[in-house]
């Protein structure tokens, strides 16, 4: 069956069946993605996928059922209704009737009108220009080119039919650099309009590379921090769900009920933007219209975020947040653009305010060093210990706080935000200079 | 799936630019996911994922190419989407197939089992989790099986069929005082279907789940610094899946991106040390009865007596390495071209006593209840999280402390191993890499770590 066909005839089933409501959440995707390795084609990869989940209403209970294969239309609604029948929820979830959405411009992809034989140069050419940066680049660990298109649409039996496009080129590249016994991997990439950018790729993964020699431990105890970006970035996106409305109101996140209260110091300030120029989108993954969502203004908790059931139980409008994890999940809350709102000083200047301290570069074990739930944190980290102006590579430590500890100690917040990735969810920060980390090393 | 003679002619299609080998991948996905959140039961959901994978090799490069359709024509436009990335002047054919059938229905399938059963199980834990303290806030449940049919055929003659059923349940409890909040979990599961029931009481795993997150409420910081720690038997075993057992697949093995490159056969770690990773123990969690493509699944000494025994080699990876695959070959759906991955993995049972090693141990960490954790297999530098942990003094537990963190280099920690325990047990978790996230057991004896970073941020006990 078409897609359209099948999609009609699960709204019309579903009513049929007696359903209240009915909505249909399809994905579909064109992938195409090269790795280059010693001037030769070491992977490639192509596809076009399609998935569709149907979601019935039944008595006032949602139900879901996924699918890749278009056939048995019936079948696939009886499973979604069984499961509307198991659901306890009170909640209330309403579904989005048709709507005007703000246009949106999505940002150039270079990558689509090229042919698949120059996205494969583009690959060779990024690892030509990296392994002569450093005499100590053997080779390349991994070095892609990577274009995607999709399509999401949503269509209800409330009469909605809508549909956005999302498009990503990236490029990127790990280069591995030797130093007697020891290796370092490095690891920079570009997006959209600076895909062709390789020159600048290739000597950002260098650098990243080269800067983590000659690492050591450092002395346990509590330093003043820096967090860079990426670091920042990472543990603003492991805490993202204290700001979900919908942990808020299962008892999962210290923030429920703290709108208007101080939760972060006053240079803090976080807002949630679908309609930021460099990644757009019109609607959430319910429908609803886009909107700027202010969460955290100068330090105050202004809202958590919401989707239509959220939003509805805590009577409010949605935040433009619904989100599905996949076209195979139930819906939730995700963030949109989830950005710490950039600050006047460059990085630079932070390190010179911080003066004796430590910068941390990165963070890892994220899924499982942060409890979301009380705030606590303890991560291996990777940076420098900067004395007397100069920087010394710092390895194997682990730092260690309380998030909303954290909020709070935030001291100066940098002008470098950074987007990462261009996807349906992002979470950014710029640099922070924070009060001060527990440290544990030697 | 589909018939002997379509998948020749989709081998064939994609080999017709030269490759030397060519596999088709055919999957088949049911699961049902169900949620409770306070003993309420929140989503349920069902998804069939259904496709396609080709993959084309010539020498050691290779392209794949999926499709969601799996229509004669599509699958025939898919291998010829996946031979446009290879030129060469040489031309092979398919060889003729030898079927080999390893589907066994599991005694109880996912669909034989209703949603009610499926409540029934989550209620059961919920109460048991709720009732255990007032402080227990809220409890959080799920049941989750999947039923995935596999058929992996390729050019040398393999034509397999596997169906691996999974059953997991997972159960969260959250404590709190109003100003803290602390969350204890369990979650087991075994590749078969709900017979899972028959051996696992959720009402156990709720109160467990229940007494860890109050245990935890009550707890003070992990002091910082370099410590001895041992670690529980169980999800214990995290730190050899972390520390050693992604560096030994050939995804970095046969790239030179692990430490432990060209060191078959020597000391990389103390001789108390042996490890295995087995894919074929019945009905465990990370068992198949063929890997992803085709090779029956098989057990490895990984390590003995701390020397190193082999690697997990993929096809692929078997030729950059010149070795035989070991049936290691893993991918999480038809999306991904397959790897080299873990299966059920563990340090084998040693002789040592479970009692002396806290004894003789001084101050440090026992920790009894590991999160999950992560590697770098280039540097080796690993870290991981403890869920639930206990300071020890002068050889005896003093009090729990939580906010742990272990961290450090695989090759080291693996010499520091001073003390391996005489019963082994496995627990279940999802591990990901390049061919996404796959179910693998870790499991350990309880063990010593003679020297360690413990990250926290308490200061000494």
């Amino acid at each position: 069956m078409t897609f359209e066909a099948y999609r009609d005839a699960l709204l019309k089933i579903a009513l049929e069946q007696g359903c209240e409501a009915a909505e249909v959440y399809a994905q579909e995707a064109e992938e195409f993605s090269v790795e280059v390795m010693e001037q030769q084609i070491d992977s490639y990869s192509v596809s076009r996928s399609m998935g569709l989940s149907v979601r019935v209403c039944l008595e006032g209970k949602n139900g879901y059922a996924y699918t890749e294969l278009f056939e048995d239309p019936q079948g696939l609604v009886a499973r979604a209704m069984d499961n509307a029948r198991a659901s306890e929820t009170e909640d209330v979830h309403p579904m989005q009737g048709v709507s005007d959405y703000p246009a949106v411009t999505l940002p150039d992809n270079p990558l689509e009108s090229l042919t698949d034989a120059q996205r494969i140069d583009l690959a060779m050419e990024l690892e030509k220009r990296t392994l002569p940066m450093d005499p100590r680049c053997t080779r390349v660990a991994d070095n892609q080119v990577a274009f995607v298109k999709g399509k999401t649409h949503i269509a209800n039996t409330l009469g909605l039919r809508a549909s956005r496009d999302h498009s990503v080129a990236l490029c990127y590249v790990c280069p591995v650099l030797q130093e007697g016994e020891q290796m370092q991997d490095g690891l920079a990439f570009r997006t959209g309009a600076q895909v062709f950018d390789l020159e600048g790729c290739a000597k950002e993964a260098i650098a990243d590379a080269a800067r983590k020699f000659g690492a050591s431990t450092i002395p346990s105890g509590k330093y003043p921090v820096v967090l860079e970006k990426h670091a920042a970035s990472s543990l603003l996106a492991g805490f993202f769900s204290l700001f979900s409305g919908e942990s808020a109101q299962k008892g999962l996140s210290l923030l429920a009920g703290k709108e208007g209260q101080v939760i972060a110091a006053p240079c803090l300030s976080i807002v949630d933007d679908p309609l930021l120029e460099a990644n757009p989108r019109s609607f959430d993954d319910e429908g609803v219209p886009s909107v700027r969502t202010e969460v955290v203004k100068d330090g105050v908790l202004k809202t958590l975020l919401h989707n239509l059931k959220t939003a509805h139980k805590a009577g409010c409008a949605s935040t433009s947040n619904g989100g599905r994890g996949s076209a195979a999940s139930p819906v939730g809350v995700a963030p949109s653009n989830f950005m710490i709102v950039p600050g006047e000083k460059s990085y630079e200047e932070l390190l010179e305010t911080m003066g004796e301290g430590l910068i941390i570069r990165d963070v890892s074990g994220l899924h499982a060093g942060l409890d979301p739930i009380s705030g606590d944190f303890s991560l291996l980290a990777g940076g420098w210990l900067r004395k007397d102006g100069k920087l010394q590579p710092v390895e194997q430590i682990t730092v260690a706080g309380n998030f909303f500890t954290l909020l709070k100690e935030v001291e100066e917040v940098g002008a470098d935000l950074w987007l990462g990735i261009p996807q349906g969810s992002v979470v950014a920060s710029p640099s922070l200079r924070v009060q001060g980390l527990m440290v544990s090393g030697s | 799936m589909i018939t002997q003679a379509l998948a020749q002619a989709v081998l064939a299609a994609a080999l017709e630019t030269g490759g030397d080998f060519s596999e088709l991948y055919l999957e088949d996905t049911e699961s049902n996911n169900l949620s409770m959140m306070g003993g309420t039961v929140e989503n349920a959901a069902y998804s069939r994922r259904h496709g396609a994978g080709v993959r084309v090799l010539k020498g050691t490069r290779y392209a794949y190419a999926y499709t969601a359709d799996t229509s004669e024509q599509a699958l025939l436009a898919t291998a010829r989407a996946a031979a446009a990335a290879i030129a060469g002047d040489e031309r092979y054919a398919p060889k003729a197939f030898a079927v080999n059938d390893c589907r066994k229905a599991p005694v109880i399938a996912p669909a034989d089992v209703n949603n009610a059963q499926r409540v029934n199980w989550l209620r059961e834990a919920s109460r048991a989790a709720k009732e255990h303290s007032p402080e227990i806030t809220q409890t959080i449940a799920g049941l989750a099986d999947v039923d995935q049919r596999v058929l992996i055929c390729n050019s040398e003659g393999v034509f397999a069929y596997d169906r691996r059923p999974r059953v997991r349940i997972n159960v969260q409890a959250v404590a709190s005082d109003g100003k803290q909040a602390q969350t204890g979990r369990r979650s087991p599961g075994r590749g078969c279907g709900y017979e899972l029931f028959d051996t696992v009481d959720p009402a156990e795993l709720g109160l467990q789940a229940a007494r860890s997150a109050v245990t935890m409420l009550h707890a003070v910081d992990c002091p910082a610094g370099v410590f001895p720690v041992v670690i529980d038997g169980g999800f214990g075993g995290v730190i050899f899946h972390e520390a050693c057992g992604h560096s030994l697949e050939a995804t970095s093995v046969s790239r030179g991106n692990s430490v432990f490159c060209g060191k078959l056969g020597q000391q990389i770690a103390a001789s108390c040390v042996t490890a295995i990773d087995d894919g074929i123990m019945p009905g465990e969690w990370g068992s198949i009865n063929v890997d992803d493509e085709g090779t029956p699944s098989r057990r490895r000494v990984l390590i003995e007596n701390g020397i190193l025994k082999s690697y997990m080699v993929d096809i692929l990876g078997g030729r950059r390495m010149g070795m035989e695959p070991t049936g290691s070959s893993r991918r999480q759906n038809y999306t991904f071209a397959p790897t080299s991955r873990m299966t059920n993995t563990f340090i084998a049972p040693g002789k040592d006593d479970a009692e002396e090693m806290i004894r003789t141990m001084g101050d440090g960490l026992f920790a009894a209840s590991m999160g999950g954790g992560s590697v770098n297999p280039l540097t080796g530098e690993f870290n991981f999280a403890v869920d639930e942990g206990y300071w020890v003094k002068d050889g005896k537990i003093l009090c729990p402390v939580r906010g742990a963190t272990l961290i450090g280099k695989g090759h080291e920690v693996l010499h520091n191993i001073d003390r391996v325990g005489p019963e082994m047990w496995m627990a279940p978790g999802m591990c990901g890499s390049m061919s996404g996230s796959v179910p693998t057991n870790v499991g350990q004896p309880r063990i010593r770590v003679s020297s360690i970073i413990v990250g926290g941020k308490g200061g000494a006990l």
